[in-house]
């Protein structure tokens, strides 16, 4: 029926538009670790001295986290794929996967912080350190509320009847988690490699 | 039967791609953290190595995972709001830093 | 203990009793809202107003809404205004006036912060709703659900400001709340955090709606309409909101910098142990420049859409307008140190920045030069709308040229901060900002709500807001270059006391207007029925919007329309004289897809204002409370699957008729 093509046609249009404003909120987020990073650089950098952070950074910890996350990025994917092919059952396993993997990354994040604060690199201590806790914690919070986000789609995906709902919100988190990996490269670079350099 | 699958402005999602996206991601990453981790080169070159990688993989990471591409409309949308949103970023940034460190540089310390 | 985690910092001597001017203003506060609350009581319209106001996400009610909320705040914010002005006016030599420096600092903070984020934003807000999804012939925006959140959470930042006042106190700090003087050992009450999350809240408001009103624009155009197509107002309310995207995120971080200083010790703008001042005011401003060009690019967008309707032309050069908006917003992004040229960056940063503030007029200019080519040979009306862009031009003007001036890092070093500035700001937002926004909703008000307001009333506040702007401001230019500070309570020489004597009569002239305005809304309400829009099309506009009855039925458009030229309108009413056109009754109706009115984003927005309010006060349990609600409402909304309906065909039907028959 005619008017019935309309409808779904205006449903597939909507879901292009849904997906386009997540896409836009990513890109006020970019903005919004961009300043933090200024703000990193400026404190860390000023006068050109090096930072003090070379003290308390452990590089190998680092890397593992680091692949902990891209590991995640890409179990997250193959969730994707899994969706496609109508899976629900997979869906939720390479889901359950990218949680564990992306928890380890902030248990080792928060391992980290705590193992700081202990031998005195407190976010109190002066601008560096203050700068360092809310870039990497502004992060490491983003993370944990795909987390939450992850656990929260496990549970709803078998709840949800139409297949492009689960499509569209399965690509809005998965735009946040790759998200995430792409901001964590630069995080990575320019607190943790140039701050051992 | 859904004849029209939405435009989300994203590429065919493929297992080979997100494979090669992988391995090069790591790969990398271990480049960068190698360098940093032998401490046999010089701070400049370590510098230009850590950056290069860390916007080569960007680049595979917005190709290969979030599948960035010009192909339909939608997804030149998408492409220009990155553009943009890029271009006003290394304005604010890079303006930032000029500007801070030139007060740094007249203050008197 | 449990009073402790309940209840926080916050005592009963939280209220300012020894202060008789506050707390007079906050009884006034409680009458006017207990008198709102027993009114809607009295006629038992909870119900009327929770399903059809609170929980809706119609953009024409939100935008209704927004509208009044400016229009409060409005008056919050002059009640400011009266207070410096009067002040001022005696305030010379051996007389302290009657508000002293710690109160004085907070009313000019408060001041600022309320017309610029309460005032300005949401009256921006109000005429995006009220025309946009019209004008590009859709149903509604793209998100209907986020944009009633966007608005409650604005209101919510504007109760929070509101409540200030009366438990606690404001920010006295400038509306821009520049460290160290932020920081807590400086204005160790908790002022500077009502500042603080007032803003955050709006803020998120505001991004949200940024994001809502791009994909709308980008996405929700009908059929035929390119982007080259679009109305003017529509192009700069797309410029606007992708600034809004872009800038609004730096604010955020900048703000919540600030807070974690405050709250967790944290040492980014202190004067010590590694924080740097500067950076604060760096960001800050790389977020205040592109907020100012968010205010007036939809008020450029708005003259356009008067200018050729009042000129019954059709606007001059489209394709240059354009490209002027698109130019002024990606300039807006590299000249924002023009604001502390005196902070002490080096010659050649000083000079960059001059250079690119100074080009950015010229777009500006070649949009006047426009509106100016779209007036020459029209057949001009002088409605009340258009009077006020006739305004607009000479005091726009003149607002820009001393802005040009200021560009000039050798002569701002000479007025930055001086009231030569605070009469510039003043010139380019009132008689930008302000004078366009009134044209706006004088102009749109017939379309959101079915009748006129009366233009003998409208011109009267016209002659006495425009002559009331001039006697307020013109002096303050002269005092500026004489070397008169701003944000003053008090001076000791005499001879300047003459001009801020003007500028208080300017400021009472302003009065007037407001109250003239307000005259005029109640006697346009009387005569709703004489002054009633019978055709959709009051002004013989050219633009969508007018192509729907007054006030617009809740599905916008019986059938989508299709465009295929610019002012597709005015082009089919000139053919209708001369073709004819098919009659409604024979015309296919369909079932229309609308989305279900919600209370989510008003129960997400009052938890966030209690979470808000627990955060100022370091309350831990309300805190817990509010943020565990909003997110539990959040989730909850998202396994709801009722969150649409059908407007069956014989509504529709039915509606239209009733239209056709009113036009007759």
């Amino acid at each position: 029926m005619h008017a019935e093509a309309i409808e779904i046609h205006e449903h597939h249009d909507m879901d292009s538009t849904d997906v386009f404003g997540f896409w836009l909120y990513i890109m006020t987020d970019c903005i919004l670790f961009g300043s933090l990073f200024a703000t990193f650089i400026v404190l860390n950098y000023q006068g050109m001295l090096s930072s003090k952070l070379k003290n308390h950074i452990d590089l190998s910890t680092v890397l593992v986290e680091t692949f902990f996350l891209l590991a995640s990025n890409f179990t997250y994917c193959l969730a994707i794929l899994a969706l496609y092919k109508e899976k629900i059952r997979h869906v939720q396993a390479w889901l359950g996967l990218t949680f564990l993997l992306g928890a380890s990354f902030v248990a080792i994040e928060v391992n980290e912080f705590i193992h700081l604060a202990k031998e005195g690199f407190a976010w109190d201590l002066n601008g560096q350190a203050s700068s360092f806790f809310t870039l990497v914690g502004t992060h490491g919070f983003h993370v944990s509320c795909g987390l939450l986000w992850i656990l929260i789609m496990i549970f709803q995906l078998p709840f949800i009847k139409t297949a492009s709902i689960a499509q569209r919100r399965l690509t809005y988190l998965g735009l946040f988690w790759n998200f995430l990996d792409i901001v964590w490269i630069f995080v990575f670079t320019v607190v943790y490699l140039m701050g051992a350099m | 039967m859904e004849h029209q699958q939405p435009d989300y402005g994203t590429g065919q999602k493929k297992l080979s791609i997100y494979l090669i996206g992988l391995f090069s991601c790591t790969v990398l990453t271990l480049i960068a953290f190698g360098v940093v981790m032998a401490g046999s080169f010089t701070k400049a070159e370590m510098f230009i190595t850590i950056f290069t990688a860390a916007i080569i993989q960007f680049l595979v990471q917005v190709i290969c995972f979030l599948r960035l591409n010009t192909q339909t409309e939608q997804a030149r949308m998408n492409m220009l709001s990155i553009i943009f949103t890029l271009v006003i970023l290394v304005s604010v940034i890079g303006g930032s830093l000029w500007i801070m460190w030139s007060l740094n540089a007249y203050m008197m310390s | 203990m449990l009073e402790n985690l309940f209840f926080g910092k916050l005592t009963l001597d939280a209220i300012p009793l020894h202060t008789p001017i506050i707390m007079g203003a906050g009884i006034f506060m409680a009458v006017v809202v207990l008198a709102v609350l027993f009114a809607i009581t009295y006629f038992r319209q909870w119900s009327y107003l929770w399903h059809e106001w609170i929980a809706s996400v119609d953009h024409k009610k939100i935008g209704i809404m927004y509208l009044l909320l400016s229009f409060v705040m409005l008056l919050r914010g002059f009640s400011d205004v009266v207070l410096m002005r009067s002040q001022q006016a005696i305030a010379a030599g051996s007389n302290l006036g009657y508000l002293p420096p710690e109160h004085y600092d907070q009313i000019f903070s408060a001041h600022g912060v309320i017309m610029i984020f309460f005032v300005a934003m949401p009256m921006m807000f109000a005429l995006l709703n009220m025309a946009l999804p019209l004008q590009i012939g859709a149903r509604d925006v793209a998100y209907p659900y986020l944009n009633s959140l966007s608005f409650w959470l604005t209101f919510v930042g504007a109760m929070l400001c509101n409540v200030s006042l009366v438990i606690g106190d404001f920010a006295a700090a400038g509306w821009l709340a520049y460290p160290p003087l932020s920081e807590l050992y400086y204005s160790p009450t908790v002022g500077v955090d009502y500042y603080i999350w007032s803003l955050q809240i709006a803020g998120v408001g505001t991004l949200l709606a940024g994001i809502n009103f791009i994909a709308t624009i980008i996405k929700m155009r009908c059929k035929g309409m390119t982007l080259m197509k679009m109305p003017v107002f529509v192009w700069s309310a797309l410029c606007a909101m992708i600034l809004v995207a872009l800038a609004f995120p730096i604010l955020t971080v900048t703000l919540g910098l600030l807070e974690l200083d405050r709250f967790f010790g944290m040492h980014f703008f202190t004067d010590f142990a590694g924080g740097n001042a500067m950076m604060y005011i760096n960001l800050i401003w790389a977020w205040g420049h592109p907020e100012v060009y968010i205010l007036i690019l939809p008020a450029f967008g708005v003259f356009s859409e008067v200018v050729a309707t009042f000129s019954q032309k059709k606007l001059f050069g489209y394709t240059t307008m354009v490209w002027a908006i698109i130019i002024i917003t990606f300039l807006s992004f590299v000249v924002w140190l023009h604001h502390f040229f005196t902070m002490g960056a080096g010659a050649d940063v000083n000079a960059f920045f001059g250079v690119a503030t100074m080009i950015i007029a010229i777009p500006t200019g070649v949009k006047v030069f426009n509106w100016l080519f779209t007036m020459y040979k029209g057949r001009i009306i002088l409605a009340t709308p258009m009077l006020w862009v006739t305004a607009f031009f000479t005091t726009f003007a003149i607002g820009g040229m001393t802005g040009v001036m200021m560009a000039i890092p050798p002569v701002d070093f000479e007025v930055h901060n001086s009231l030569f500035l605070v009469a510039h700001f003043h010139n380019v937002i009132i008689g930008g900002v302000l004078f366009g926004y009134f044209a706006g909703v004088i102009y749109w008000f017939p379309k959101a709500f079915g009748f006129q307001l009366d233009e003998k009333w409208g011109k009267a506040a016209f002659i006495f807001w425009v002559v009331g702007f001039y006697l307020a401001f013109m002096p303050l230019y002269i005092l500026g270059l004489n070397g008169f500070m701003r944000r003053m309570n008090h001076y000791s020489n005499q001879l300047y006391q003459p001009y801020l004597i003007v500028a208080a009569i300017g400021a009472a002239c302003i009065f007037i207007g407001i109250v003239l305005q307000i005259i005029q809304l109640g006697v346009s309400v009387k005569n709703r029925k004489a002054l009633r829009d019978h055709t959709g099309d009051p002004w013989n506009g050219r633009t969508l919007e007018w192509s729907v009855a007054s006030p617009a039925p809740v599905y916008n458009f019986a059938h989508l329309p299709k465009v295929e030229e610019l002012d597709q309108f005015w082009l089919d009413k000139e053919r209708r004289l001369s073709e004819g056109h098919i009659h409604p009754n024979e015309l296919h109706y369909h079932a229309i897809h609308m989305p279900k009115n919600t209370p989510a984003g008003f129960i997400i927005a009052m938890f966030v204002g209690v979470l808000g309010f627990a955060l100022i006060w370091h309350m831990l349990i309300p805190g817990v409370i509010g943020f565990v609600g909003m997110l539990a409402t959040w989730i909850a909304r998202t396994f709801s699957t009722d969150i649409d309906y059908y407007v069956d065909a014989e509504t529709v039907k039915a509606t239209e008729l009733a239209h056709l028959k009113e036009m007759v």
